[in-house]
């Protein structure tokens, strides 16, 4: 068994050969597994208790870390000292910075390869306990899962199918060594036939049975999730909303976009797309949209791919716009690099009116986000349409309060630092309608107070990344820009989103524009009603900040700033102004929080996403769609629920199926008296081996399926069905089910009883009749006879023969 | 008083050979009743015996009727019965026979003893000593008799009905265990219900009913029944069943003998007859169950530790019946 868990866990090493480089990854993983399972496989040779392998496992990983990683340093390559030590935490280390920031495929450097080694030690540990120590090879398929998912999160490209074969192929295995050390333990198979070529047979079609049985559950898994539609979009853009996942902290991490964002900007050299437009003044290209912050982080609210959001022809209007404008159309066609990593969202110029690309897209009705829930194809070609709509300033600054705005976007989570809501009130004082709080903001930003740098200097432990961006050094580079902007324009009551995409890039020579990995970047979009959202630029241009980033005219303020807009809109701007501040207020009482938020904001400098982040108890008063992962959630857990009603349900129909389909006497009632039973041990009846059916049948009917408390008279055959609580229908029901099964077991030629069918269910329903209906509720939800330790099995009686 | 047999519930399962025994048994049921009232359980035995051909032994206390039982059953068969009274003078040639020297034809004749029956009531069979006792092993194991350096065999069918009182009565010797191995079963007949004892006082005042009972059946009648119970099926897994149930006897540390392999084999042929006597054709787990005690609890000696809590062997055959699973689906 030890070895057969081995054989399981090096089959599923093959599911990380898409996340690593190198054709040596897996050797040293291999090594101490292969220990592992030996120090156990060896030990339990001996027939001793099992108690010590874990330690005598620990004690072989650990006595071969040494020699494989830092057998240079170590005193005779394997002595463990306190400097081998430091230098496998530093190895350790390297290996998680490779980890956390590359996109995978990863290089098999030393680090990489001892946190392999050790996760899959850890593994075989644990299959070996479970399969081995507690005989449950079952529950490996968890661990197996873990591993899984990992790639499934990681690699967006999803399982190549041969390590997924290689992996089911090994639980498999683990599973039949295991029913085969049962089935050995019992002793000497008895053979079914007599001659060899007879029992040859029967191996080949047992085995092709086990075979037929296996193939179709890995069938079953493969396809039953498919067909639960809502399951697999959720699941699917949940992943690439991509906050961290993983074990351990921070081992893996998928490809969250602004992770991506901070990747892309350290190869800027390299071209992402091209396009060819009909304007002169492309807009930027926007890709995803986070409208949620989590005190946190910027995330994105999971989107939908459902059939209405699939993009055919005309893209829904924009929230805010009235009606579909017929101003200039600007065809755009874009040209995704072929050496781009796959993109699952497109990079699409605000606002597009169609898109035409190949292959299933959805459009997500209020970002305006367009998707995909298959893999992109690389090299991707697409044609997109946009309606050149630039609000001028004057627009912008006559709009009023948003009104038309499906979810809130001006949550701020509670606990933030009441430093910045003061900035925020200082710098739009006397600001009077929202534009103008936004061009004061945007002003605030790019009026030379803040440095752009890709490689800002790490923020001090204890420190809120937002205060310390703000207030502090200020320096950063688009997405702390960005951030922070939509921060202190949801305080200042505007409406407001980050966007996360390209900017429009450099013209070349043969009027095509080129977008490089460079030019990705991050901006607000804030909201202005009749205008919806528009972009707003607080990040640096030229070439001290983002090179090819402008500032859009509308955003630098209107000529006639302040002198017409008291008149215009004297009333309405108060009042965000007003909500903004009493949300301040609830957000936390401005005098606790400054010495409770540093400590509470302690994240690793290397995290990409912190930069953004600000401190805070993350506790969001609401989004729009909460309800959806509410219902979700207590579907699936009203599924859980229901589970063992549904299997009970599923195996007293096939039974039920079985009586009526006609199959010889003997087997129909073994059927019915099996049904019987485990309805008796449903309904918390007792059921020993020792009753023979008419004794049962006759307990059955004197005291229902409720345990007996009486002792019937010993000796002497039950004759006819005794009176007793159920009612005699029933009483002769049970009877003639029990005349039934007696003969199946022991005639010669066993009867073929007429209306086993209709006897079953009578009794069946006079023994629910006769138990409380709390017992018949549990029966319903919780029926026993599923549990194998609730089946009844032999006391050992010393001397039988009966295996 | 209905036995309560269900063969009519089973709608054409019955067999005819069965048939026919179940319909003997129940004349000969209802003869013995007019004589013992209220014993079902116990003629239900005694008919059992008769009909696996064993031998059975009635142990009780004085006056219960158990003489009154045999007696009964050996007029309602038409067959020889014979009669022995064991006294402690009783001497082995008194049961089995004896040589006379004929002075005319100067030779000697063999005078058959009272063993030369179908039935023999062996009346307070515990009051001989162990010697006459003895002079019954044969016979009751292998149907003949050996004197004088020849065998005679018995006739079919042959039963010893024996009655004796526990071995605790004053006056009584305990029997061999090669004696007790030889009776299929012991029963006891127990005290009547209050209702038959009235009823009894009624039937017995003017005069003995046994006077009145007429033979319901011949002796060549049990032996063609007898031969059919030999057919009746027994399954391989309670074939198995009994062996485990014999050998957990053996291996019970509670007992300090175990039955022996003659008792499984009784314990087949019982189960047989039961099952006949119920209308199957087969033997199920419950005649198994029913005859454990009366066919194995007599052969038993308790161990020490059993003596000191006071099981009796019929408790401890009762535990392990209780114990021991029955044979399930093939």
């Amino acid at each position: 068994m030890p070895l057969g868990s081995l054989a399981c866990m090096l089959m599923a090493l093959p599911l990380l050969g898409s996340l690593v480089r190198g054709g040596t990854w897996w050797v040293p993983a291999f090594v101490m597994m292969v220990a592992v399972a030996g120090v156990s496989a060896l030990y339990r040779l001996s027939g001793w208790n099992a108690f010590p392998v874990p330690f005598l496992q620990a004690f072989a990983a650990a006595f071969l870390v040494t020699p494989l990683f830092a057998g240079h340093i170590a005193p005779l390559g394997l002595l463990p000292t306190d400097r081998v030590l430091a230098h496998l935490v530093m190895v350790f280390e390297q290996g998680a910075n490779t980890v956390n920031g590359n996109a995978p495929p990863v290089s098999s450097s030393a680090g990489v390869m001892l946190i392999i080694a050790l996760a899959f030690t850890v593994l075989t540990f644990a299959a070996d306990f479970l399969a081995v120590t507690a005989r449950c090879p079952g529950m490996v398929g968890c661990l197996l899962l873990a591993l899984v998912s990992v790639p499934l999160l990681v690699d967006g490209s999803g399982l190549g199918w041969l390590p997924a074969a290689a992996c089911a192929i090994g639980f498999l295995m683990l599973l039949a060594m295991d029913m085969w050390v049962r089935g050995h333990e019992w002793g000497t198979r008895v053979a079914g036939g007599h001659g060899s070529r007879e029992r040859v047979l029967g191996a080949v079609r047992s085995g092709v049975a086990v075979s037929l049985a296996s193939a179709v559950a890995v069938l079953l898994a493969l396809t039953v999730p498919l067909a639960l539609p809502s399951l697999r979009t959720d699941a699917l853009h949940t992943m690439a909303d991509g906050t961290y996942v993983g074990t351990g902290g921070d081992l893996i991490t998928t490809t969250h976009p602004l992770v991506s964002l901070r990747r892309e900007l350290a190869f800027s050299d390299r071209t992402v797309l091209t396009y060819r437009t009909d304007t002169d003044q492309p807009d930027y290209l926007r890709t995803y949209v986070l409208d949620e912050f989590d005190g946190v982080n910027w995330t994105m609210t999971p989107v939908n791919a459902s059939a209405d959001s699939r993009v055919a022809g005309e893209l829904p209007l924009p929230t805010g716009w009235g009606s579909a404008p017929s101003e200039d159309v600007v065809t755009t066609r874009i040209s995704l690099d072929s050496e781009t990593p796959r993109m699952d969202f497109l990079p699409l110029p605000y606002w597009a009116r169609a898109v035409r690309a190949t292959g299933e897209w959805y459009v997500d009705p209020r970002s305006h986000v367009v998707f995909t829930t298959d893999s992109a194809p690389t090299g991707l070609n697409f044609t997109v349409e946009t309606v050149d709509r630039v609000p001028t300033a004057e627009e912008l600054a006559d709009t009023g309060n948003p009104r038309s705005l499906p979810g809130d976007y001006r949550n701020l989570p509670r606990g933030l630092d009441p430093r910045v809501q003061e900035l925020t009130d200082s710098l739009t004082e006397g600001a009077q309608t929202p534009y103008e709080r936004a061009v004061a903001l945007q002003e605030y930003f790019t009026g030379g107070a803040f440095t752009y740098d890709l490689d800002p200097p790490a923020v001090p432990d204890g420190t809120d990344p937002l205060v310390h961006f703000l207030l502090g050094d200020r320096v950063g580079y688009c997405e702390q820009f960005a951030g922070a902007m939509t921060v202190m324009a949801r305080q200042a009551g505007v409406p407001a989103r980050v966007a996360v995409g390209y900017t429009a890039g450099e013209r070349m020579g043969d009027g095509r524009w080129a977008v490089s990995s460079g030019d990705a970047h991050a901006w607000p979009e804030l909201y202005f009603e009749g205008a919806g959202w528009v972009r707003f630029e607080p990040t640096p241009a030229a070439a001290d900040g983002q090179g090819s980033a402008s500032v859009p005219d509308y955003s630098r303020g209107s000529e006639e700033d302040g002198a017409d807009a008291p008149g215009t809109v004297p009333e309405e701007p108060e009042a965000p102004a007003d909500e903004a501040s009493e949300r301040s207020e609830e957000g936390g009482a401005p005098g606790e929080e400054p010495s409770r938020a540093p400590e509470e904001s302690e994240e690793p400098e290397d995290e990409p996403t912190s930069s953004v982040a600000a401190p805070g108890d993350g506790s969001r008063t609401g989004t729009g769609l909460a309800w959806l992962p509410v219902a979700g959630a207590a579907a699936v857990g009203l599924l859980l629920l229901a589970l063992p009603a549904l299997v009970r349900a599923l195996v007293r129909w096939s039974r039920t199926a079985a009586l009526s389909a006609g199959a010889a006497g003997a087997s129909q009632a073994h059927t019915a008296w099996r049904e019987l039973r485990d309805t008796c041990l449903d309904l918390g009846g007792t059921w020993t081996l020792t009753e023979s059916p008419r004794a049962a049948a006759g307990r059955l009917a004197r005291s229902g399926a409720a345990p007996e408390t009486a002792e019937p008279e010993p000796g002497g055959l039950m004759s006819g069905a005794p009176p007793g609580p159920v009612s005699p229908e029933t009483a002769e029901a049970l009877w003639r089910l029990a005349l039934a099964e007696e003969s199946a077991r022991y005639a010669p030629s066993p009867d073929s009883p007429e209306g086993l069918r209709e006897d079953l269910r009578t009794a069946l329903a006079g023994l629910a009749a006769v138990v409380g209906p709390g017992a018949r509720v549990r029966a319903v939800l919780l029926p026993r006879s599923l549990a194998p330790w609730r089946r009844p099995r032999p006391a050992p009686v010393p001397g039988t023969v009966t295996p | 008083m209905s036995l309560g047999t269900h063969h009519g519930d089973r709608g054409g399962g019955v067999r005819e050979d069965v048939g026919e025994v179940v319909a003997v048994a129940d004349r000969v049921r209802g003869a013995i009743e007019t004589v013992i009232e209220g014993k079902p359980e116990v003629l239900r035995l005694a008919l059992t015996v008769l009909l696996a051909e064993g031998h059975l032994l009635i142990e009780d206390v004085p006056g219960v009727g158990k003489t009154m039982l045999a007696k009964a059953l050996g007029r309602a068969v038409d067959c020889s019965v014979q009669r022995v009274q064991f006294t402690p003078d009783l001497l082995p040639s008194d049961i089995t026979g004896v040589s006379v020297y004929h002075q005319d034809r100067r030779e000697f004749e063999f005078n058959p003893g009272p063993v030369f029956a179908n039935i023999v009531l062996g009346d307070e069979i515990n009051r001989a000593s162990p010697k006459t006792q003895a002079a019954l092993l044969e016979c009751m194991a292998e149907r003949q008799v050996s004197v004088d350096g020849r065998t005679r065999a018995l006739e079919r069918p042959f039963m010893v009905v024996a009655t004796q009182n526990p071995a605790d009565m004053e006056g009584t010797y305990a029997l061999p265990e090669a004696q007790r191995d030889r009776f299929m079963a012991r029963v006891s007949v127990g005290y009547p219900a209050p209702q038959s004892e009235l009823d009894m006082i009624d039937s017995h005042s003017s005069r003995s009913p046994l006077e009145d009972l007429v033979p319901v059946t011949s002796a060549a009648q049990v032996r063609d029944l007898a031969d059919r119970v030999r057919s009746v099926h027994v399954a391989p897994g309670m074939r198995r069943y009994v062996v485990d149930l014999v050998n957990a006897t053996r291996t019970s540390p509670e007992l300090r003998l175990g039955a022996s392999p003659r008792a499984t084999l009784h314990l087949v042929q019982a189960a047989r007859a039961y099952a006949a006597l119920d209308g199957r054709h087969y033997v199920v787990p419950d005649d198994v169950q029913a005859l454990a005690v009366p066919v194995l609890a007599h052969r038993l000696l308790p161990g020490p530790e059993a003596q000191m809590e006071n099981l009796s062997p019929e408790q401890i055959v009762a535990k392990l019946v209780a114990r021991l699973p029955v044979p399930g689906p093939q």
